[in-house]
């Protein structure tokens, strides 16, 4: 009898409650679904222009790069102008209330920007930003 | 006795195995862990101008700045350093106040020029920046 008493106690020990690590990783989880914005890289990282009004860019979720050779990347690959438009209304399907930042390097030229900022308003997107680097 | 067993049975039944929802809940964690990227692009918002053509006492209320292909900076047909554009803004807004700021800019100028000009402008307290240039001759 006493014996077996024994070995009750001993399981009961060695079960350990979980539920505090439930609700830890449920918030956690929650936090992640929440905070995730499906970014798509552009590919390349020009150098940005500095600008003091610069500001964050909400739901800036497509991004748009154009090198300091004019050449325009999406999606981590360089694509055609004409094939931008079709691109865009594509990323807009999936986020349908996502802006567009352009990031365009300092030396790239404006009429590549112009026409990027054309192709995007016929995509359908009336939030169009610059990319710049904010002044500390 | 037939009771108890009842009872007892009804205890066990109401203890639900979560084990599946648990390795469901982890996958989930950390397939979101792993996608979710934390960057934000910091950007200074853009207009194009409507097509429509501007009226004639609409364009008396206009500050023009434009940028040629040399990378010089005109506002309102004089030439000025990068440095004195909000200057030159802010004068022209105080002589005609809620004055749209159009800033045409030459397919050949630089981005980064076109970005710090609106900048400059937004700084001199603008309402609203509008950036014009001729489209390109393909469309």
């Amino acid at each position: 009898m006493i014996f077996r008493r024994r070995r009750q106690e001993a399981e009961e020990d060695g079960e350990i409650s979980i539920t505090p690590m439930l609700d830890i990783v449920f918030i956690l989880l929650i936090f992640f679904i929440v905070t995730t914005s499906f970014v798509k890289e552009p590919g390349i990282d020009p150098s940005r222009p500095t600008a003091e009004t610069a500001r964050k860019a909400e739901r800036g979720n497509i991004l748009v790069a154009v090198s300091a050779r004019d050449r325009v990347w999406m999606n981590k690959r360089p694509v055609e102008m004409s094939d931008v438009r079709q691109l865009v209304e594509a990323s807009l399907a999936e986020n349908p209330d996502s802006s567009v930042v352009i990031v365009a390097d300092e030396g790239a030229s404006t009429g590549m920007v112009i026409d990027l900022m054309d192709r995007v308003g016929l995509a359908g997107v009336q939030n169009v930003s610059l990319a710049a680097e904010p002044v500390d | 006795m037939i009771e108890a067993r009842r009872k007892r049975r009804v205890a066990e039944e109401a203890d639900i195995n979560i084990t599946p929802l648990l390795d469901i809940v982890f996958i989930l964690l950390i397939f979101f862990i792993v996608t979710t990227s934390f960057v934000k692009e910091f950007g200074v918002s853009m207009n194009r101008p409507a097509k429509a053509p501007v009226k004639e006492e609409e364009q008396s209320k206009l500050i023009s700045v434009r940028i040629t292909e040399r990378s010089t900076v005109l506002v309102d047909s004089r030439e000025v350093e990068l440095g004195a554009v909000r200057a030159n803004i802010e004068a022209g807004l105080a002589s005609k106040p809620d004055a749209a700021v159009v800033v045409i800019a030459d397919r050949a100028a630089d981005a980064g020029l076109l970005v710090r000009v609106v900048d400059q402008a937004r700084v001199a307290g603008a309402g609203s920046v509008s950036l014009a240039a001729p489209a390109s001759s393909s469309e």
